[in-house]
C-alpha cells in the first residue's frame, strides 16, 4: 500500500486526496495545509489525519508527497520531499523560476526518488488521440498547431492565481497545459513570441502565444482567463495532408443545467471529462504504478521545466510588448 | 443606374461580384476587358455582356461606363487602376490594393487627381455579425478592446496565386488583409508593430509561402494574432474563415463571419459540405460601390484603408526575414 500526504489542501489537493484514496494500491494518510482548517476538512473527507505541522510530512508513514501548494512553493516542498526520501507527485506548473526547476530536478536526481508533473493534458483521451494520429503520419507534417484553453479567473479575485508574482497568471498556469502537449508531440522548440495583457488580474488575463519548433511546426496558443462562460479547450492542427480538429464544447457527451445554486462554484474548475476513468485517475494511478513497479513516470521533470521554459519565455515576450525570445 | 464594367476575370471573386452585379436591379454589367482574352470573352457570355479586347475599348465614350471592378492578379491590380483613373471612372479594386506601398500610393494618388474614387473590396466590412460587433464595440460594450484573436484561413487556390511575381506572396499577402481592415475599423487604430511566423509546409515545393500566423501591436495598444494560413484541406466543407475573438475589458464577443451553414452528406458523391445560407456580403458590397458610383457619395473603404492593410502583410514578410518584429509605417 502506497501511503500519500496531501501538502496543499486547495482545489487540486482535493482531486488528487479523492482518486488516491479510491485506489486499490494507494491510499491519503496524511494531509497538511498552512491553513489548519482546510487541511482538516480534506483528511475528514478522504479518512486521513491532518497533519499537526510541517514536519509530519517526513515521517515513516509517508511515501509519496503530493505537492499541491500554490506554484512558487513548489520548490521548497519538492526540496524537502526529496530529502526526506519520499516519492513526488507535483502538481503544473513544475516551479515559478528555471533556477528553482534546476534545483529540483538536481534534488529528486540525488534522491533517487520518482518525481512527477501533473501535466494531467496528456492523460486527456483527445490529446492521446490526437497525438497519436499526427505521429503516425496521418495528417502528414504539420505547419499550423492551434491550441485554445479558455476559463475564468480560477477561484475568483483574491485568490492567489490573480497575483501574478506568484501564479505567473494564465501563460504559466494553464497555457503551460498545451505548452506541455505540444513539446511532446512536436519536440524541442527554438523561440516563442508572445502578447497579452498580463496587468489586468484580477479580473483577467488572456495571451496569445506563437512558438516556432526546431521541427518547423508553427504553434498559436490562446490562454484565457478573460471567459465568463464554462472551461473550455479547442484545438485546430493542420498538417501537409490533413487537418485534425476538437472542440470540448462540440464534444461534450453530457450537459446538465440547474436551476438555482448558480454561486455554487469550486475554488478551481476542475474540467469534466466524461469518461470511464478520469484523466486525473489515471494520472495518479501511472504515478502510483511507476513506484510500484520502479519504472520512470512518462512525464519527467526534465519535460516539465522544458514545458515552464516555454511559459516563462511567453512572459518575458509578452512583458515587453511582443519580443521574440530564443530558447 | 450604375454602369459597370470588369477589368479580368483572374481572380476568383469576379464571379461572385458579376453575380452580385446580375441580382442587382440598379446595376449594370456594361461590359468586361480581361487580358487573357479567351477568358474574358467566355466570362462576358456566361454574363450576358460584351467582351472588349482592350481597355481603351471598354471605357470608349459610347459604353459610358461610370465605374470598374478591378479583379486581375495582385501585380496588375496598378495597370488597371490607373488605366480606369485615366478613363475617369470610379474603380473597386480587389484586395490586397497591390503589391508594393509605392505602388498603392501611386494608385491612390492618380485616382485623386483624376477625380475618380478608388474603393478596395473588404467584403467581410458588410457580413452582418461585424456590423453588429462594430455597434457594440462603438457603444463601449465590451469596455475597452485588449486583444483579438483573428483567423482567415482558407484552401490554397492555386493558380497565379502561388506565383509570387503575379500575387505579390503567397498565403500571407492573400489573408492577412481581411481582418486587418476588420481590426482597424473596428478600433479606429493603426498597426504600429508586426511580427510573423512564416513557412511553406503544407505544400513544400509551392514558389510561395502557405502558412503564416501573425503578432501585431495598435497604436492604442491593443494586441492581436492572425492565422493567415492556406490550412484547410482540400476536402474541407466550406472555402476557408473569418473569425475574431475580442477581449475586452467589460466582455468579450467572438465573430465567425461565415460560419452559417447546413450540413450536407451526399451519398453518391462521399461528399461531406457546408451549404452556406448567410448573408450575401459581396451584393452588399456591390450596391455601396454602384451607390457611392451613382451619387458621388464618399466611398465607405478608401485605398488608404487597403494600402494600410497591405503594409501590415508586406511588414509580416520583412519580419519574418528577418526574426524581428518590424515598425509601421514602413520606411
Amino acid at each position: 500500500m502506497v501511503r500519500v500526504a496531501i501538502c496543499g489542501a486547495g482545489g487540486l489537493g482535493g482531486n488528487h486526496a479523492g482518486n488516491f484514496d479510491a485506489m486499490p494500491g494507494a491510499e491519503v494518510t496524511m494531509v497538511y495545509d498552512v491553513d489548519e482548517d482546510a487541511a482538516r476538512e480534506l483528511a475528514d473527507a478522504v479518512a486521513a489525519r491532518p497533519a499537526e505541522k510541517e514536519a509530519d510530512l517526513w515521517g515513516d508513514d509517508v511515501d509519496v508527497v503530493v505537492i499541491t501548494t500554490p506554484t512558487p512553493f513548489h520548490h521548497y516542498y519538492t526540496l524537502k520531499a526529496a530529502e526526506a526520501g519520499k516519492h513526488i507527485f507535483c502538481e503544473k506548473p513544475m516551479c515559478r523560476t528555471m533556477e528553482q526547476g534546476e534545483e529540483m530536478l538536481e534534488a529528486v536526481r540525488e534522491a533517487g526518488v520518482k518525481f512527477m508533473v501533473g501535466h494531467v493534458v496528456r492523460f486527456f483521451p483527445e490529446y492521446v488521440l490526437a497525438r497519436a494520429l499526427i505521429q503516425d503520419g496521418e495528417i502528414g507534417d504539420v505547419a499550423i498547431a492551434r491550441t485554445s484553453r479558455i476559463n475564468t479567473l480560477p477561484g475568483g479575485p483574491n485568490s492567489w492565481f490573480a497575483n501574478y508574482e506568484m501564479s505567473g497568471g494564465v501563460t504559466l498556469d494553464m497555457t503551460i497545459h498545451d505548452f506541455d502537449w505540444l513539446l511532446w508531440t512536436f519536440g524541442p522548440a527554438e523561440r516563442v513570441y508572445s502578447v497579452g495583457v498580463p496587468n489586468h488580474m484580477p479580473p483577467l488575463d488572456y495571451g496569445l502565444t506563437t512558438i516556432r519548433f526546431e521541427s518547423g511546426t508553427i504553434a498559436h496558443c490562446e490562454g484565457s482567463w478573460a471567459e465568463l462562460g464554462q472551461f473550455r479547450t479547442h484545438f485546430d492542427i493542420a498538417g501537409s495532408d490533413g487537418l485534425i480538429r476538437h472542440s470540448s464544447t462540440e464534444n461534450s457527451t453530457l450537459t446538465v443545467q440547474r436551476r438555482g445554486g448558480a454561486e455554487d462554484r469550486a475554488a478551481v474548475q476542475v474540467p469534466e471529462s466524461p469518461a470511464a476513468v478520469s484523466p486525473y485517475m489515471l494520472e495518479d494511478q501511472h504515478f502510483i504504478d511507476c513506484i510500484v513497479n520502479n519504472e520512470e513516470p512518462m512525464i519527467t521533470g526534465e519535460e516539465a521545466l522544458a514545458a515552464v521554459e516555454v511559459a516563462l519565455a511567453a512572459m518575458e515576450s509578452n512583458e515587453a510588448g511582443g519580443k521574440p525570445i530564443k530558447l | 443606374m450604375a454602369r459597370l464594367g470588369i477589368m479580368s476575370f483572374a481572380h476568383l471573386h469576379a464571379d461572385f461580384y458579376a453575380t452580385a452585379i446580375a441580382g442587382l436591379p440598379d446595376v449594370e454589367l456594361v461590359g468586361v476587358w480581361d487580358d487573357n482574352a479567351e477568358r474574358g470573352e467566355e466570362k462576358a457570355a456566361q454574363y450576358n455582356t460584351r467582351f472588349f479586347p482592350t481597355p481603351e475599348e471598354l471605357f470608349a465614350p459610347e459604353n459610358e461606363i461610370d465605374g470598374v471592378i478591378v479583379t486581375s492578379e495582385n501585380v496588375n491590380h496598378k495597370r488597371d487602376v490607373l488605366a480606369a483613373a485615366e478613363a475617369g471612372v470610379d474603380i473597386l479594386c480587389e484586395k490586397p490594393i497591390s503589391v508594393s506601398v509605392d505602388d498603392a500610393y501611386v494608385m491612390i494618388d492618380e485616382c485623386e487627381q483624376a477625380g475618380v474614387q478608388l474603393m478596395i473590396a473588404f467584403p467581410s466590412r458588410y457580413a452582418p455579425s461585424f456590423q453588429r460587433l462594430l455597434e457594440m464595440v462603438r457603444a463601449g460594450e465590451l469596455g475597452e478592446i485588449l486583444c483579438i484573436k483573428g483567423t482567415n484561413r482558407g484552401e490554397n487556390p492555386g493558380g497565379w496565386f502561388n506565383d509570387p511575381s503575379l500575387a505579390g506572396g503567397g498565403a500571407v499577402i492573400d489573408h492577412t488583409v481581411h481582418v486587418v481592415d476588420l481590426c482597424r475599423t473596428m478600433l479606429e487604430q493603426e498597426v504600429v508593430k508586426v511580427y510573423a511566423e512564416i513557412d511553406t509546409i503544407f505544400d513544400p515545393d509551392l514558389p510561395c509561402d502557405d502558412c503564416g500566423i501573425l503578432t501585431m501591436n495598435f497604436d492604442g495598444g491593443v494586441v492581436a494574432t492572425l492565422d493567415a494560413s492556406w490550412s484547410r484541406p482540400k476536402n474541407y466543407p466550406i472555402w476557408g474563415d473569418v473569425t475574431m475573438a475580442v477581449i475586452g475589458t467589460e466582455g468579450n464577443a467572438w465573430v465567425d463571419l461565415f460560419v452559417e451553414h447546413v450540413d450536407i452528406w451526399r451519398a453518391s458523391a462521399g461528399t461531406h459540405l457546408w451549404e452556406p445560407y448567410g448573408h450575401d456580403v459581396n451584393a452588399d458590397m456591390i450596391a455601396d460601390f454602384a451607390r457611392c458610383v451613382d451619387t458621388g457619395a464618399p466611398v465607405p473603404i478608401t485605398g488608404m484603408d487597403g494600402l494600410k492593410a497591405m503594409e501590415v502583410a508586406l511588414g509580416a514578410y520583412k519580419a519574418a526575414d528577418s526574426g524581428r518584429p518590424v515598425g509601421l509605417p514602413l520606411a
